[in-house]
Parts: C-alpha cells; sequence; structure tokens
C-alpha cells in the first residue's frame, strides 16, 4: 500500500482525513513537521499532506528542505489550509497543491491521485540517482542558450568502472553510480545553490551547468571527494593494492587500476553556441580528451573564439 | 517486572528515532549551517566531535533510501553524500536534552575523549585507517544514551547503585536490565545498518579478547575507554577504573613512551575542543 503523511494538531482535521483515504493508503499521522524527518530514513510517502492553519516559518524551512533534495523529489505536498487568505507565497513554500479544509470529503482522494500521477509524469529521473535525465537536460540547456544566459558545462565519466562491475556486481556498481552521483549534486549545490544543474545522462556518465566562475572550483572538489570516498567501495586488499583483476573487452584477464573521475567542461563566455546538440557535443569531446590523461582531472576548453 | 523483560528492553531501543544531544553543540552548528562559507567539510570535521549526532548522520546515510548500507563510516563522506540541506533536516529532529544534563554532558567529554585517544592510538600502530577508529571511540558509549532515554528511571537508580557499591556502571546496568550498554548499543548500531567494524567495537569494546574481526580495532576503544577514566576526562556513568584486559594489552603491545605521548596530545586536544564546541 502506498504511504501517505498528514501533518495536523487538528483532530477534526484528523479524523476527516483517516475517513477518506485510511482504505487505500497507508496513513501516517503526525502532529509536528519534525517527526518526518524520523520517518523519512525508512520509506518514502507518495504524498504528504500538511495542515497549514497555524504553522510557522520552521514548517515551511523543513518543508524547503524536504523537496530540495532529489531523493524526496517524487513526494507531492499538499497544504491544507483554511481559506485562500493563508496560502503563503508559491515562489517561497514548495508545495504542489492546496486544498480547503471544509473540502477534505469531497477532493482530497481525487486531489490525491491527480498528484501521484502528475509527480510520476514531470519527474523524468534516473531510477538509480533520482537525478533528472537526458530529456530534463536538454531542456536546461536549450532554455539557458534562449535566455543568453552565460554558463559553464561539464561532462563527467567514470574511468575502470566496468571492470568493477564486472569484478564485484551490479549491485556494488550501482552503489559507486549513486555516490558518485550525490557527490556531485552536493558539491555543486554547495558551491552555487541556485541557478545551478545536474543531471545523469545514464550508466557511468553526468552533467552539470553552474556560473562560469564557479565551476573550476566545484571540479576540484568533486575529484577530491571522490578520490576519498569510491576507493572504499573496493575491498580491503584490493584497495591497498591499488588495482583489481579483470577481464576487458575481449575477454582476456587484465589488471585495472582503481576508478578515477575525469571531466569535460565547456561554456559561453568566450565562445558562442546557437544549439543545446552543438554545447553538448564540445563537453563530450573535452571529456574525452580529460580521459587520454592518467587519473582523475578535469579539462576547460580554452578557445576564445567570438563568432 | 514486565517493563525489564530483554525482549521488550530490545524492541524500546530498536524503536528509538530521535536521540538528544547538548545545546552548546546544536546551536554552534545551526550557526555554521547559517554561514555561507562554510563548507561541507567544515560541518564533517565539526559533527565527528558529536557522538549524538555523528550517530544520527551515520544512520540516515547507511538507510535503505540512500542504497549503501553498512558502507560509509566517515562522518566526512556521509556529510559529501547526504549534503547540507538533509543535514539540516536531521538537525531539525535533533532534540536538546534537559532532563539528566549533567550525565549528558559527562558523556560527551568522555566520549569525545575516548574519539581523541583511539586516533592516536591508532595512527601510533599504523592503522590505515585512524578516522575509523576516532568515530569507533566517539560511538561506543551510545548504548547509555538508548538506556537513559528510554529508561530513564531505572537508569538513574542503576548510577546511584553504582555509586554507592562502587561498581562500574555496566555491572549495575546487567543488574537490573539483564544487559550492559554494550549490548544495547550494538543492538541499535544493528538496527541502523551501521559498518560491521562499527557494530563489532561498540558491542565488544568490554570484552575484546571475543572480538573475532575487528580485535585490534576493539581492543584500541577498550584501552581509550580505561585511559580516559584514569586521566579524569568527563563522566561515563560511574567513578572506577577498570582493569586493562590482558589480551588486549598485549596485541596492542604499547611502551610506556607510547602511552605518555598519547595522553600528552589528548590533553592538549581536549583543551582545544572544550574551547570550540562548549564555551
Amino acid at each position: 500500500m502506498q504511504k501517505i503523511v498528514l501533518i495536523t494538531e487538528d483532530a477534526h482535521v484528523k479524523e476527516k482525513t483517516e475517513k477518506v483515504l485510511a482504505h487505500s493508503f497507508e496513513l501516517i499521522c503526525l502532529t509536528d513537521i519534525k517527526s518526518i524527518f524520523s520517518f523519512l530514513y525508512d520509506s518514502i510517502p507518495v504524498v504528504v499532506i500538511v495542515d497549514i492553519q497555524n504553522c510557522d516559518d520552521y514548517t515551511f524551512d523543513a518543508i524547503n528542505q524536504i523537496k530540495s533534495d532529489p531523493i524526496f523529489g517524487s513526494i507531492s505536498f499538499i497544504a491544507l489550509i483554511f481559506d485562500n487568505d493563508n496560502l503563503p507565497e508559491s515562489e517561497r513554500v514548495f508545495i504542489d497543491d492546496y486544498l480547503k479544509i471544509k473540502d477534505i470529503e469531497s477532493d482530497l482522494a481525487f486531489r490525491i491521485r491527480l498528484s501521484i500521477h502528475r509527480s510520476k509524469r514531470l519527474n523524468e529521473i534516473n531510477p538509480l540517482t533520482r537525478l533528472p535525465g537526458n530529456i530534463s537536460i536538454d531542456r536546461e540547456i536549450h532554455n539557458r542558450l534562449l535566455n543568453r544566459e552565460e554558463f559553464a558545462i561539464a561532462y563527467a565519466d567514470l574511468d575502470n568502472f566496468k571492470p568493477f562491475n564486472d569484478r564485484y556486481g551490479f549491485g556494488r556498481g550501482d552503489e559507486v553510480i549513486k555516490a558518485t552521483g550525490r557527490l556531485i549534486l552536493n558539491i555543486v549545490k554547495n558551491k552555487q545553490p541556485s541557478g545551478s544543474f545536474v543531471g545523469h545522462i545514464g550508466g557511468d556518465d553526468f552533467v552539470y551547468m553552474m556560473n562560469y566562475d564557479s565551476i573550476e572550483d566545484a571540479s576540484k572538489e568533486i575529484i577530491n571527494a571522490f578520490e576519498i570516498i569510491i576507493p572504499t567501495f573496493y575491498d580491503i586488499e584490493d584497495r591497498e593494492r591499488g588495482f583489481i583483476e579483470s577481464t576487458d573487452r575481449q575477454g582476456n584477464k587484465r589488471l585495472f587500476p582503481l576508478m578515477t573521475i575525469s571531466i569535460g567542461i565547456t561554456h559561453n563566455r568566450y565562445i558562442q553556441f546557437t544549439h543545446y546538440g552543438e554545447i553538448k557535443e564540445t563537453a563530450s569531446k573535452m571529456k574525452t580528451y580529460a580521459k587520454t590523461f592518467k587519473g582523475s582531472c578535469f579539462k576547460i576548453d580554452e578557445r576564445q573564439i567570438r563568432n | 517486572m514486565n517493563e525489564l523483560d530483554i525482549r521488550t528492553i530490545r524492541s524500546s531501543i530498536e524503536k528509538i528515532n530521535t536521540l538528544p544531544t547538548i545545546p552548546n553543540v546544536l546551536k554552534k552548528l545551526l550557526k555554521m549551517l547559517e554561514n555561507p562559507a562554510t563548507s561541507l567539510n567544515d560541518i564533517g570535521h565539526f559533527i565527528s566531535h558529536d557522538p549524538i549526532i555523528t550517530t544520527k548522520v551515520l544512520r540516515m546515510i547507511n538507510s535503505p533510501i540512500y542504497g549503501f548500507p553498512g558502507r560509509i563510516y566517515s562522518v566526512n563522506q556521509a556529510v559529501i553524500l547526504l549534503g547540507l540541506n538533509v543535514v539540516k533536516g536531521l538537525l531539525l529532529s535533533v532534540s536538546v536534552y534537559d532532563l539528566m544534563k549533567k550525565v549528558m554532558m559527562g558523556l560527551w567529554e568522555h566520549s569525545l575523549a575516548c574519539a581523541i585517544t583511539s586516533r592516536l592510538m591508532a595512527k601510533k600502530k599504523g592503522l590505515k585507517e585512524p578516522e575509523e577508529s576516532s568515530i569507533a571511540g566517539l560511538l561506543h558509549d551510545i548504548g547509555k544514551v538508548a538506556l537513559i532515554l528510554q529508561f530513564q528511571g531505572y537508569y538513574e537508580t542503576a548510577m546511584s547503585t553504582a555509586d554507592k557499591k562502587n561498581i562500574p556502571i555496566m555491572d549495575a546496568e546487567k543488574e537490573l536490565f539483564n544487559i550492559n550498554h554494550a549490548t544495547a548499543g550494538e543492538w541499535m548500531a544493528e538496527k541502523w545498518s551501521f559498518p560491521r567494524n562499527l557494530i563489532e567495537i561498540i558491542g565488544y569494546h568490554h570484552k575484546p579478547h571475543i572480538s573475532r574481526n575487528f580485535p585490534v580495532e576493539t581492543s584500541i576503544v577498550h584501552l581509550a575507554d580505561i585511559l580516559v577514566r584514569g586521566r579524569g576526562f568527563g563522566f561515563a556513568g560511574d567513578r572506577t577504573v577498570p582493569p586493562v584486559n590482558e589480551t588486549a594489552w598485549a596485541l596492542l603491545n604499547l611502551s610506556n613512551n607510547d602511552i605518555k605521548e598519547i595522553l600528552k596530545e589528548l590533553e592538549e586536544s581536549m583543551g582545544m575542543a572544550n574551547e570550540l564546541f562548549i564555551e
């Protein structure tokens, strides 16, 4: 059964909601948004209903914090309000829908089904990392070019991922992909909280977009974090030895060094791009160039062509 | 007494969702988080001095939601993988302690001193990952927090028994609960999918000779615990200094000079830590 969390202090609201939802969903009732964090450790609900009749900034902060993490991106938040007057500004709080308390009985069940459908449709995400996939990445680049924004784009991919996967199995390979996605996301978002973007093309390929002036520092940090964290996914003997034995694409047994990350970066500060395909291709070429160097590294497109 | 039936104790420990911490540490951390110049590493470094927030961070990153159960023991790594927003969210759910505040303060200082001592010892023994030992030292008594939280009245009784009879707190715990804090901590760490080494060290720090997979690491925390008690940092529930386990002592094979150096460095670090985290 899908889980729905209801946060309210109002016994009346609780009773009404239970009546409408209890037989089709597993309903978890909390009186305080704080307790939701412990709940989220164990499972992800499809919808969170928050009674915002008399709640404070603290509650809104908490909602925003949950919504800003892609892991929880699929959760829809529905605000319960007394009347239209106390709806918070939508730019300030990431809620997906609202409902008046007097309409719970007639509308809530239907609104919830709509929310679940909408979230499935809108979230074109990679199931492993929960980062946006190709369609969203292309749309993001396209919009930036359309708005004549200056930005830098990085393509990152792992070296020696395949032998790791062959040696330890897909489960552990997936863990590495998830960890890489997380560390890129967190470092990029920490360096540049707004206007940055992280996507997962698929397999071991990632994309991030930032201001030209921040991307070099962020890339350095990503490489550092990668080199500290990823070796811990190897068995201790392999990590100490510094390489693993696995089979190459021709089926021959060979020794492979530990995984590293190669990042290629381009930007439109000095180079003009008109089409998203063009800038993607250039970033991808830069990545191929970065891959020709041993170990983890990033390479920035340093051409200065003005058309 | 049904309430202290061993299965009841275990299930109430496994039910714990939020652990209480010390107000000062929380306040300082919240202030750091508000500062845009704070890096993920700064946050990780700060958190790795607090047993409760460390426990929370490790629990979150090892939970099935993130999908690397039992793999991450380093707080710095956990913070990079979780991100600042999640860390902020975790802090919202940290409750601040008022009841038994003095005991919690004493335990905090004891745990921090054990973390520092364990790290120094791990370095002396040439262990590859001294941070692993540091975290184990920090968390070895987490079972006490669990017992205090779920059975505050009984725990106070255990403490006054330990005081009156002048026996170690673990013996008083055993009399009352039929288990001691090491077992309680092990249960909690298991339930929260902590890495294997942490579970074993927490569970065996009073009987390091039967640790199967991590005898050296467990012996380090065992000895650190006793050195810190002897030196008088913090308060771990009683005033006794238990004997050092012979197997552990032989295994570590530290010279008098090694111990002297460790104690000297511990003293310097604790001075700094108090300035940074408490005052």
